[in-house]
């Protein structure tokens, strides 16, 4: 069994497994026996006809699970929604992905899928805003927009021969700079309106990337893209220059307290996934609000102590939540 | 159940190691009382009457006192695995004695696995030693039993330890001694089983005046065990196992390969109280030390008159006298001894066991019927004699005894025992025999229940699935009979032989089909794969199976339809054989015929019956066979077998003379052969890797050496390259007169090693040759009654022929090679006792006929030499001086080998012819022996 | 040399029938996509699975994904602290073995160009540490989410003193032996792995194999306990 992984006194014991216990009760009414393990059998009232969905396969007109996971069903569709294993991408996923290549029209990103997925130079808006056609000089120039190693963020555009595309046709996907990534399992992210949140009064952006990535930065205003996009060109010199602006952004000069926040942020989303708890914005910031409130360091988040206390008053919300349904 | 887990270090020798080990606690382990309520009972093997006395008995008990425990009057045991353990640890035989104890459905023994008992596990606490914790253990064990089974059970620890039973009294446990115990239950005789503590030795003073000296110090002190460790890791200390020469038993052998040679041990202080067959550690001693050869002299040393007796000439180097190599270099005087010489320093591993023989003959003691201190000494010469102590002198003083060895100490000159059973009295034929037998580990006993189950319900006639068994051939038309020695009633082997229309022969061999009748795994198949052989002695014969299957159901008597094995051969009128062919079979022999008909049928021209044209066609083929073996190389050895003539009711010997071998003999035996080699060659074929073979290993330089100084001093020269070689000089070592060769032959033989038993797979293929037969290939198909080996390769023949499965021990390589071990074992104890039999009817006949015959020296020595004599195959020392007395009369010209007289007059050489006379003397009362003595 | 005494009892006091205690672990190896510790007894063995994940070797991208698996022992896995060289020829063997007889329960066709690297090592060696390694890198695929047909389990028997021996201990390996290794499917009832390097009557090696799939089916049940409550937990933790 997958433990959580700290180093607790004995008190701590106690009452993570009791907070842990008090989860279980709590989500235990709704779905008591959709838990499922492979080759499970998964029970079907196969009068009305079902269809197989991800994670189930036929064994001799049984429904048998192929991976461990909750049992979910949608109408006539039994599939298994697999608990710990790598992102299954949706078209119009918000992603953050890493390059790992540099290849010819196109970068390779990691984005925690089966394989690498790719990034047309044709689906990336031009940093001068200019829609036309991508010149070979602007493929020579690929390594001024990303470079290997950059974190980008993207749009799950779908599936073509070739593996998974993505695409940054907006101002608010590209390149991410002055910040931490974070990476957690996938399932602890859930699909919702908004992946992008800027928190203001820490002066910090928070992505939360459908395949378990996150980004947490300092905010950028949209508007820098503009200021940028004034002063770019279509002249490839421009583009150079640009580049050079870059760096020197780069070294530019992010405040203490930001950073701070940043790490308070990222701690957070540590904390949480240290504890599997899922990520949503609410309860990240409720994390570091009580790492404030309690005075903490941003190291003393990690301590045991304070996922302890995570967890118990993750444990209260969802009690009260659950009494205000 | 599983239950807990501890951890133990061990280190090996040399290297540390730490060792992990899992040791599960359980709690489904039962107290083996049959009124226990909360046990499970079903294995319940303890007295059903809570009122008997439970005894719970420590490893020292068992170890000394096992002849006690083996006793009726010792029941209602309980013994605890921590006991069998270091038993086993300590002494091998103890714990099969106390294993079968365990097992034997008349004995009330429970083995209570307290080790793995939740409740009585003991951990080792910090500084306590591994004993200290064993003995505690062994209480904890005692404790949990008085209290699981409650008040009303007396449970009682037996102890000899004197700190083990103060320890169990305080914890409340009931704890006695041997002694006590004994005492207690009121049955004096017991007494005499009992084994005195070797501190005890002082209250038995009044018997010290048999040694030289009061207390004095006789051995060295063995070398404590770390430093024993710590020598043979430096080198400076040899380890090995001790062999005492069976005609010296002041000389003995440690092997060793490190220094090349083995080292020889001379005298009992060097030897330090070793046994033979002890694992010992050997200091050598300083080169000067090194003595050359005492055993030239044929009388023993020290003060003990143990002198060489008469016996059986023997016919291999294993029981042959040893006689030391590099003998010519040694006459000389000052001579460097080249022989390394060695002290025993320490005892690794010791080998005693129990001994046969009688007392020394001592006055009664004064004080009758108390306690008398006795000398035993051993029929085996290996052995030293024994102190035991005893209260009833008058009967023993001429009674065979068993007598178990128990300590000896610095003090002692003689190993203390005590005596645990009467075998009779001393020279009947009986009694005697059965010493034999004891003597060389041959089971006597009746086949037990279990093992007369096995055997088919008699009447037993072929049925009519053996006959439509497919893979069993039916062969009774043919015209099939055997030819055996006189009076033989287990026909294992039938031939048969009929001329082909191509001119052809068809041969066949058939050999009883034992493997149909005992099945592998069973009660049967082991008892015979421990007995191994049918043992022959002159009165009698110990079956290796029982006696149905041996004389009727096996037996290819005739007239009867009986299974068989079958070797057929087609061969030409060269004897050369163009195709093999085995099968199962049933046949009718038609005849039985012994040698002595066989060959008067052959030689009497006017019988043109089958029977006697087919035994012509096979001798002549058989001659030629013969001969083809003999150019290989095979060697024609000669040995000097004796037959007696048996009185029929007194079964005393009326008539001793050598075997006759005649020409039907050696046609059976060559038929034999070849079906041998054919098998071994199938077989080796299939089962490369764990077939069952014999090999005959070749004579090393060293072990032919005396033959060639024999051989030498009569101007004899021998090849003995190759067996081919050594075939041929003997064939051309003709002397004076007709005995010569065969002489010369039985001197051959007797320095060979004896052919062995081995699986396939541990040797590699050369290895596999047999020497004397010339054979590449060679093992014993012939005879399954009488010989375990051959049904282990009717049953791999079978496999290889897929008419059977291979039984599982043959997957097992290591158990393979200890069951030809063993089997090897018992050939050779079956031959010592067949010759130790026939030594003991020699001298019951000579004993009303004291005779004058013709001897040949075989041997010189410096006081006399050996003769052989070849009309009862016996061989002796015949001594030119007085025992003890100097030899400046005689000397030995080695080179020659011969002794003369100083002044020239009289001079005997080896070989030479001489007068002798034997007869009977008792030297002391009840000790006969054959006397020799030049006429 | 006595395995089995005449009480019924093995050298560490087991019946002849029983396996050693067994305990998993899933989740040991942070960074891995799935990860799983496995105990027999003093045999404890590490999986480590990363992947499905780009194929390194893009010639060996395929419409099926690659499994890859390497075996290897630690230096303080035995009593002799030894240097175990990597890629020798017993660890190549085993690796191949592990590989192929995951690859037969993971349903490869459904990761079209990726590649699955299965890690095993063994921490502390007490005999089985191939079935070990198994069953440790079934705990570690399911925990990485990979589609699998069926779990497969391991577990050995032999065959000494005449007795059939389930799961045998390093003593009792190195007794020279029959030692049958059998892995199993245990829903589907098919074995997927079956080793024995040494002879065997055919039917005693029925009762062998029977013992071994009793043992292994003892251990399927034992996993499916655990990733059961392994799933329902991180289903409650997560929350809604």
């Amino acid at each position: 069994m997958r433990r959580i992984q700290l180093p607790l006194s004995q008190t701590q014991k106690v009452r993570l497994q009791k907070t842990l216990e008090q989860l279980e009760s709590l989500s235990s009414k709704v779905n008591s026996d959709a838990s499922v393990i492979i080759a499970d059998s998964i029970p079907v009232n196969h009068e009305d006809g079902v269809l197989k969905g991800h994670g189930t396969a036929d064994l001799n007109g049984e429904v048998v699970a192929t991976v461990c996971g909750v049992v979910e069903r949608v109408n006539k569709l039994v599939y298994v929604r697999s608990l710990r294993s790598r992102y299954k991408p949706e078209v119009g996923d918000i992603v953050i992905g890493r390059v790992v290549e540099v290849a010819q029209k196109r970068w390779r990103l990691d984005i925690n899928f089966n394989q690498d997925a790719v990034l047309m130079l044709s689906s990336m808006n031009m940093p001068d805003g200019v829609q036309r056609r991508r010149t070979a000089l602007d493929e020579l120039n690929m390594r001024c927009i990303f470079e290997e190693n950059d974190v980008v963020c993207a749009e799950v555009r779908g599936f073509q021969h070739d593996g998974l595309h993505l695409q940054a046709r907006s101002r608010k996907y590209g390149k991410l700079n002055r910040g931490q990534l974070l990476s957690v399992p996938p399932y602890l992210v859930k699909r919702q309106k908004q992946h992008f949140h800027h928190l203001e009064e820490f002066g910090i952006d928070l992505i939360i990337g459908c395949n378990g990535f996150i980004w947490v930065g300092e905010h950028i205003e949209a508007k820098d893209d503009m200021v940028e996009d004034q002063v770019s060109q279509s002249d490839p010199q421009v583009l150079l220059h640009n580049s050079v602006s870059l760096e020197e952004q780069e070294r530019n000069y992010t405040i203490l307290e930001t950073r701070k926040y940043i790490c308070r942020a990222a701690n957070a989303v540590r904390v949480l996934s240290i504890l599997s708890f899922n990520m949503t914005l609410e309860i990240i910031k409720g994390i570091i609000d009580l790492s404030l409130s309690m005075n903490l360091d941003i190291h003393e988040m990690l301590g045991s102590e304070f996922c302890v206390l995570v967890a118990e008053k993750e444990a209260e919300r969802r009690s009260s939540n659950k009494k205000k349904r | 159940m599983l239950h807990n887990k501890s951890f133990v270090k061990k280190t090996r020798a040399g290297k540390v190691m730490k060792q992990v080990r899992e040791h599960y606690l359980r709690d489904d382990i039962y107290c083996g009382a049959p009124f226990c309520t909360v046990c499970d009972t079903s294995g319940a093997r303890l007295n059903a009457s809570p009122s008997t006395t439970i005894l719970v008995v420590d490893t020292n008990v068992v170890l000394n006192q096992i002849d006690l425990l083996e006793n009726q009057a010792f029941d209602n045991i309980v013994v605890l695995s921590i006991v069998l353990e270091e038993v086993k640890n300590k002494n091998m035989a103890v714990y099969n004695r106390i294993r079968a104890l365990c097992s034997n459905s008349t004995k009330k023994f429970y083995v209570f696995s307290n080790e793995y008992h939740r409740d009585t596990y003991v951990k080792e606490m910090s500084g306590e030693t591994k004993n200290d914790r064993n003995d505690r253990a062994i209480r904890v064990a005692t404790q949990w039993y008085q209290n699981h089974l409650g008040g009303a059970v007396k449970v009682l620890l037996i102890t000899n330890d004197r700190e083990n039973k103060r320890k169990a009294s305080e914890e409340g446990i009931f704890a006695e001694t041997v002694e006590s115990y004994v005492k207690s239950l009121d049955q004096p005789d017991l007494l005499d089983l009992l084994v005195r503590p070797a501190s005890e030795d002082v209250n038995m003073e009044e018997v010290e005046d048999l040694r030289p000296s009061k207390r004095k110090v006789i051995y060295s002190e063995h070398k404590p065990m770390s430093e024993i460790t710590s020598g043979l890791h430096r080198g400076i200390y040899h380890q090995g196992k001790l062999r005492v020469n069976r005609y010296n038993p002041f000389e003995a052998y440690v092997g060793r390969e490190s220094i090349g040679d083995e080292i020889v041990i001379y005298g009992r202080s060097n030897m330090n109280r070793a046994f033979d067959g002890d694992v010992v550690a050997v200091e050598l001693l300083p080169q000067d030390q090194w003595q050359e050869v005492s055993s030239l002299s044929i009388a023993g040393e020290e003060d003990e008159n143990e002198d060489e007796d008469v016996h059986l000439a023997p016919n291999s180097a294993d029981v042959a006298p040893r006689t030391i190599p590099q003998q010519g270099s040694s006459g000389q005087v000052n001579a460097v001894p080249n022989r390394p010489s060695g002290r025993i320093v320490g005892i690794i591993k010791r080998n005693w066991h129990s001994y046969c023989g009688s007392l020394e003959p001592m006055p009664m003691p004064a004080g009758s019927g108390g306690i008398a201190h006795a000398l035993f000494v051993s029929k085996d010469r290996r052995i030293p004699k024994l102190r035991i102590q005893t209260r009833q002198l008058e009967n023993l003083l001429d009674k065979r005894i068993i007598v178990a060895v128990d300590s000896w100490d610095r003090q002692s000159r003689y190993p203390s025992g005590h005596y645990v059973r009467t075998i009779g009295e001393i020279g009947d034929r009986d009694t005697e025999s059965e010493v034999v037998l004891i003597e060389n580990d041959i089971n006597t006993r009746p086949f037990s229940s279990q093992v007369l189950a096995c055997l088919p319900p008699l009447p037993w006639l072929v049925s009519s699935e053996d006959l439509s068994n497919p893979i069993r051939q039916d062969l009774r038309h043919l015209l099939v009979f055997s030819v055996d020695p006189p009076g033989c009633k287990d026909i294992d082997d039938a031939l048969h032989c009929h001329a082909l229309p191509n001119g052809n022969f068809e041969v066949g061999v058939h050999i009883a089909d034992v493997t149909n009748f005992v099945h592998p795994g069973t009660p049967l198949d082991d008892e015979a794969s421990q007995r191994g052989t049918s043992v022959y002695l002159v009165e009698r014969r110990i079956d290796m199976l029982p006696k149905p299957l041996t004389e009727d159901i096996c037996s290819l008597r005739s007239d009867v339809e009986r299974l068989a094995f079958s070797v057929i051969w087609e061969m030409t009128p060269e004897a050369d054989i163009i195709s093999t062919r085995y099968t199962k079979s049933v046949i009718k022999s038609s005849a039985a015929l012994s040698y002595v008909e066989a060959q008067a049928r052959m030689d009497d021209s006017r019988l043109r019956d089958p029977i006697t044209t087919d035994l012509r066609n096979m001798n002549s083929l058989a001659k030629k066979m013969r001969l083809r073996r003999i150019e290989r190389g095979a060697l024609t050895l000669a040995s000097a077998e004796v037959k007696f003539q048996i009185d029929t009711e007194t079964h005393d010997p009326l008539d001793i003379g050598m075997y006759q071998i005649r020409e039907a003999n050696q046609m059976v035996e060559e038929f034999m052969l070849a079906a041998n080699v054919s098998v071994a060659e199938q077989i080796l074929k299939s089962f490369s890797l764990c077939s069952l073979l014999r090999r005959h290993p070749t004579p090393t330089r060293e072990m032919l050496e005396p033959l060639l100084q024999t051989a030498a001093a009569v101007g004899l020269h021998l090849d003995v390259s190759s067996s081919k070689a050594l075939a041929d000089s003997l064939d051309h070592a003709v002397g004076d007169d007709p005995y010569f060769n065969k002489l010369i032959r039985i001197l051959a033989t007797r320095c060979m090693s004896q052919a062995v038993y081995f699986c396939s797979g541990d040797l590699s293929p050369p290895e596999y040759h047999h020497y004397g037969l010339a054979a590449p290939l060679y093992t014993h198909f012939t005879s399954p009654i009488r010989r375990y080996a051959d049904v282990i390769v009717h049953r791999l023949l079978a496999a290889s022929l897929g008419i059977s499965k291979l039984p599982s021990v043959f997957q097992d390589r290591l158990q393979l090679s200890s069951i030809a071990d063993n089997l090897n074992y018992r050939h050779r104890n079956g031959q010592y006792a067949g010759r130790a039999s026939v030594e003991l009817h020699t001298l019951i006949y000579f004993r009303k006929r004291p005779t004058d015959t013709e001897a040949r020296i075989v041997k010189i020595r410096s006081n006399g030499f050996f003769v052989f004599v070849p009309k009862y195959g016996i061989e002796g020392p015949i001594y030119l001086t007085k025992s003890g007395k100097g030899n400046g009369e005689w000397y030995v010209d080695e080179q020659q080998q011969k002794i003369k007289r100083m002044d020239g007059s009289l001079s005997y050489s080896v070989l030479q012819t001489v007068q002798i006379h034997m007869e009977v003397v008792e030297p002391q009362p009840n000790r006969p022996k054959l006397q020799l003595t030049l006429i | 040399m006595e395995y089995v005494s005449p009480e019924g009892l093995r050298l560490d006091g087991r019946r002849p029938m029983e396996m050693r205690q067994i305990r998993a672990e899933i989740g040991a190896v942070s960074k891995a996509d799935g990860s799983a510790i496995f105990e027999m007894g003093n045999t404890k063995v590490i999986a480590a699975v990363y992947g499905p994940r780009e194929v390194q070797n893009r010639s060996q991208i395929s419409n099926h994904a690659l499994v890859r698996c390497e075996y290897s022992m630690a230096n303080f896995s035995t009593g002799d602290r030894m240097r175990k060289s990597k890629g020798d020829r017993r660890s190549t063997e085993i690796s191949l073995v592990i590989r192929q007889t995951m690859e037969a329960a993971i349903l490869t066709h459904l990761l079209p160009r990726s590649q699955i690297d299965i890690y095993v090592q063994v921490l502390q060696a007490d005999g089985g540490t191939r079935s070990a390694c198994i069953n440790a890198a079934t705990l570690a695929l399911a925990d990485a989410g990979i589609p699998m047909r069926d779990l497969v389990t391991s577990c050995s028997a032999g065959y000494l003193n005449s007795t059939s021996l389930l799961d045998l201990n390093y003593v009792e390996d190195s007794a020279g032996g029959p030692d049958v290794t059998l892995g199993i499917l245990p829903k589907l009832d098919k074995v997927t792995l079956l080793q024995m390097d040494s002879k065997l009557p055919i039917d005693i090696l029925e009762t062998v194999m029977q013992l071994a799939i009793e043992g292994c089916k003892a251990i399927a049940n034992y996993i499916r306990e655990i990733l059961l409550e392994n799933t329902k937990q991180l289903e409650y933790r997560r929350g809604v």
